[in-house]
């Protein structure tokens, strides 16, 4: 067992020496590396990191650059939870016959990959990587859309968004299909841990990081990240979207310890009204006509419904 | 700067080494005592991309690290839990560090990239006594 | 540490239980595998090695092919020896992850046992799925026998794993005719397999922490014809010696030869069949009894289908007169891979044999004696014209009227 890294505050996080470098190609103010820098600092162990192919996967390995300080795969869209277990049965095949060229150290074997990857085209190697058991942790970075390619919808993509596959139009008003439960479906493989986390409650995030590192077995992380790009945002206003989403409770932030106990891990104190979040993006300006009045409600409603869901879930322990 | 090469000037399979050398514990150097080869980014510069650049005004700032934090870009460089500057080989230019920032006034600004540093510290605003 | 089995200096083994017997021997460190006709039991037996204590590594049974080689692409790249199996459809769906483990230069040995592709579906024994391999940057070898599908797996880890090389390896077998049939096969004990084989000396190993490695890069317009051609160089310059030197040693060891092209009667040859798997076994035998009857006949086997031995098949087939090529593989609108090819290989050699192209035994149809007899004959008849005397392409054994092309 590794040992875990003492991060109490801040101030001593930021003695970390980081394992993801600058100069890498993701827009001005993408929370992607923000979410990178926070699970690869919370750690000082040696890392193997997957990436399915996405926007983090095409902006930080464009050849002859890589921004990685740690051995990285790439293999393709669908697959980076595969690659990494591939990895990792490496280094339990190579421990066992005593083959290691560090036989010591303690790695930790991550796949980040975006919601595209993680909730549509790669859903089926995750599941076979969740229900064998594989040592990994998978961080879906979800910006709840196809940002690499442009702003498509992808099966996270919340009701009402504007897309370019699913456009609010004259007759639309753009996603009608609700947000894919992924965090349920990868709690019901038995995982042993499952958590949502957001960059701007980096403490949460830690917690769960290190959590998701120190239990043996397949952890899924779905780590929101507000795309500047596609959501329609200036740069600098990230955290603040961030902030919105996390204290709006559109982005609750809980855990699931093996598949059932459930704990939520943040109360706002505030908690603010539903359209402040979606008002502060481009992709949700047309829900803010009269006519689609009824799905800003709606909104609402159905995020009430599931903090109220979370509640009853953590109470109750099943 | 990695320059271009000829199809038989590079390692097989386009495998790309981020150092030169082997680190023996990379999570414990920092970024100064690691022997970066041409191929990590980090020897590269998005500085260009900037329209404009943030300001550091250490006169102001309490070392809280939400710049450090919240930088996408890895720079913001703190070292022994204080903020010493800003990395613009990689910074480039978002502003998220002067909205986390939360003296007053900021210790972070955003100036244009044209400017020179020693008159955009020279304008830094006054203490915003609305917002105490 | 696990256990040997002692094996009988012939066993009798089908192509399947050859070529998992081979991987056992070979002490593979990690098998991503996912079961598919006609190659499920090599994983199947690979399952039971494992369950009786026979092998150390790691047995990942994975949800779909495209996971097998997805796997197998992380544990080779992570540092260690891999291996895997597959057919037919189960190799379509591998196929986009086949181009990143050859770009990527990892050493992976992949048994296919050869299969046709739907639609209409069919488990059966055609060489579609090879094919659709062919353009893929692999090493593909070509067995025409259960004790080939043993030797090649030897000799496709140490031929893969080579450091000039680096390249990864499919083993083909005819799916059934060779996968399900059970022949004598001539075994290494395993100590003696395993000192052939040798260890597995990593390279830019991923679990080399201290020199971590970016694997999967993207190359755009300003790299990437760089990096295909690079593998392209190294495919055409770099194989065929270490390959060369490995057959060698295996002859040396077992006394049986392999060689780029299987070359059969072919010095005095007036005609020849150019085959690849079971059917190389059978036009070498009906080759032999035309041989009694005075008839000049001789065969190539394509024992290396790629890199395509192009030198080695303008050599060997010199002095022929005509050449029939023998394609199992629907050509889906052109003519066949083996007419093409090595129509492209003779058109500058001097004599420029006349060369005619077949298409034959699809779906597992068999390939007879009487129809290789038809087609020597058919060669023949080029051979005495210096024309062809037939259109180039025919269709053999398939029900009715006659079809014919080119």
């Amino acid at each position: 067992m590794s040992e875990i890294k003492k991060i109490k505050n801040l101030k001593e996080f930021s003695t970390s020496a980081d394992r993801f470098e600058g100069a890498n190609l993701l827009c001005p103010g993408c929370a992607h590396s923000i979410i990178v820098r926070e699970v690869l600092n919370a750690t000082n162990d040696d890392l193997v990191i997957g990436a399915s192919t996405g926007c983090l996967e095409v902006c930080t390995a464009v050849y002859p650059y890589t921004s990685w300080d740690a051995s990285w795969i790439h293999i393709g869209f669908e697959n980076g939870s595969t690659a990494v277990a591939g990895a990792e049965a490496m280094y339990k095949a190579l421990k066992s016959k005593g083959r290691l060229p560090q036989p010591d150290r303690t790695p930790k074997f991550v796949t980040f990959a975006g919601d595209g990857a993680t909730y549509d085209i790669g859903f089926q190697w995750i599941s076979g990587c969740f229900e064998r058991g594989h040592d990994m942790m998978y961080v879906c970075l979800d910006n709840e859309v196809y940002a690499n390619t442009g702003g498509q919808r992808s099966s996270s993509t919340p009701v009402g968004s504007s897309t370019t596959t699913a456009p609010a139009g004259r007759v639309s008003y753009g996603e009608k299909k609700e947000k894919k439960d992924m965090i349920a479906i990868m709690a019901a493989h038995g995982s042993p841990y499952v958590a949502q986390v957001a960059p701007n409650k980096w403490k949460d995030m830690v917690k769960k990081i290190q959590h998701g590192f120190q239990v043996e077995g397949p952890v899924f992380i779905n780590a929101i990240s507000p795309c500047t790009t596609e959501w329609k945002f200036a740069p600098e206003d990230t955290m603040m979207i961030t902030d919105l989403s996390t204290d709006s409770l559109v982005f609750p932030l809980y855990e699931i310890i093996d598949g059932h106990e459930l704990n939520i891990t943040y109360r706002p104190k505030n908690v603010i009204p539903v359209v402040d979040y979606l008002g502060a993006q481009g992709r949700f300006k047309h829900l803010f006509k009269p006519e689609n009045k009824h799905i800003l409600d709606g909104w609402q409603t159905r995020v009430d419904r599931n903090w109220e869901l979370l509640q009853r879930r953590e109470e109750a322990r099943v | 700067m990695a320059e271009n090469r000829g199809w038989d000037e590079f390692d097989a399979g386009a495998i790309l080494f981020t150092f030169n050398e082997k680190v023996d514990n990379i999570a414990t150097t920092l970024a100064e005592d690691r022997p970066y080869s041409s191929s990590s980014s980090f020897t590269a510069s998005v500085g260009d991309w900037r329209i404009e650049k943030p300001i550091f005004n250490k006169d102001y700032c309490i070392d809280c690290q939400f710049c450090w934090i919240y930088c996408p870009d890895v720079s913001i460089i703190a070292r022994d839990k204080k903020m010493i500057g800003i990395d613009f080989d990689h910074c480039k230019g978002c502003g998220i560090c002067v909205e986390v920032c939360p003296t007053n006034p900021k210790s972070l600004l955003m100036f244009g990239e044209h400017l020179d540093d020693d008159e955009c510290l020279a304008s830094w605003p006054e203490k915003d006594e609305k917002e105490v | 540490m696990a256990e040997k089995i002692d094996l009988l200096e012939t066993e009798v083994w089908d192509g399947n239980m050859a070529a998992s017997q081979a991987m056992r021997q070979a002490q593979i460190d990690v098998v991503a595998a996912y079961p598919i006709t006609p190659s499920t039991p090599v994983v199947e037996n690979y399952g039971n090695f494992l369950a009786n204590g026979y092998i150390d590594g790691e047995f990942v049974m994975v949800e779909s092919e495209h996971a097998a080689m997805s796997g197998c692409i992380g544990a080779s790249a992570a540092g260690g020896r891999v291996a895997t199996a597959t057919s037919s459809q189960g190799f379509a769906l591998m196929v986009e992850t086949l181009y990143q483990a050859s770009g990527m230069r990892l050493p992976i040995v992949l048994n296919v046992v050869n299969r046709a592709l739907a639609a209409p579906l069919n488990v059966n024994g055609d060489h579609s799925d090879m094919y659709l391999g062919r353009d893929s940057g692999w090493i593909q070898l070509n067995a025409y026998n259960a004790q080939d599908a043993y030797d090649l797996n030897l000799i496709a880890f140490k031929v893969a794993e080579n450091h000039k090389v680096r390249l990864p390896v499919m083993i083909h077998q005819d799916g059934f005719m060779t996968s399900h049939t059970a022949e004598g096969v001539k075994t290494l004990q395993d100590e003696e397999a395993y000192a052939f084989v040798g260890d597995f000396k990593p390279m830019n190993a991923m679990l080399d922490f201290e020199k971590p490695a970016t694997y999967g890069v993207q190359t755009e317009e300003d790299w990437h014809f760089e990096h295909k051609a690079r593998q392209h160089n190294d495919l055409m310059t770099k194989v065929y010696p270490v390959m060369e030197e490995v057959f060698a040693e295996f002859e040396k060891k077992t006394g049986r030869k392999f060689d780029l092209v299987t070359n059969h009667r072919l010095d005095d040859a007036e005609v020849a069949i150019v085959a690849m798997g079971t059917t190389v076994d059978t036009a070498m035998m009906v080759a032999d009894q035309l041989r009694e009857k005075g008839i000049k006949a001789g065969v190539m086997g394509m024992r290396v289908i790629r890199p395509f031995p192009f030198a080695k098949i303008a050599e060997v087939l010199s002095n022929v007169k005509a050449v029939c090529c023998m394609d199992r593989s629907s050509p889906g609108g052109a003519p066949g891979m083996l007419y093409n090819e090595i129509s492209g290989a003779l058109y500058n050699s001097a004599k420029r044999p006349v060369v005619t192209g077949y298409v034959y035994g699809l779906g597992g149809r068999d390939m007879t004696v009487e129809y290789l007899k038809g087609i020597f004959a058919d060669g023949l008849e080029n051979a005495k014209a210096g024309k062809p005397t037939t259109p180039l392409q025919q269709f053999i054994g398939v029900r009715g009227p006659k079809l014919n092309f080119l």
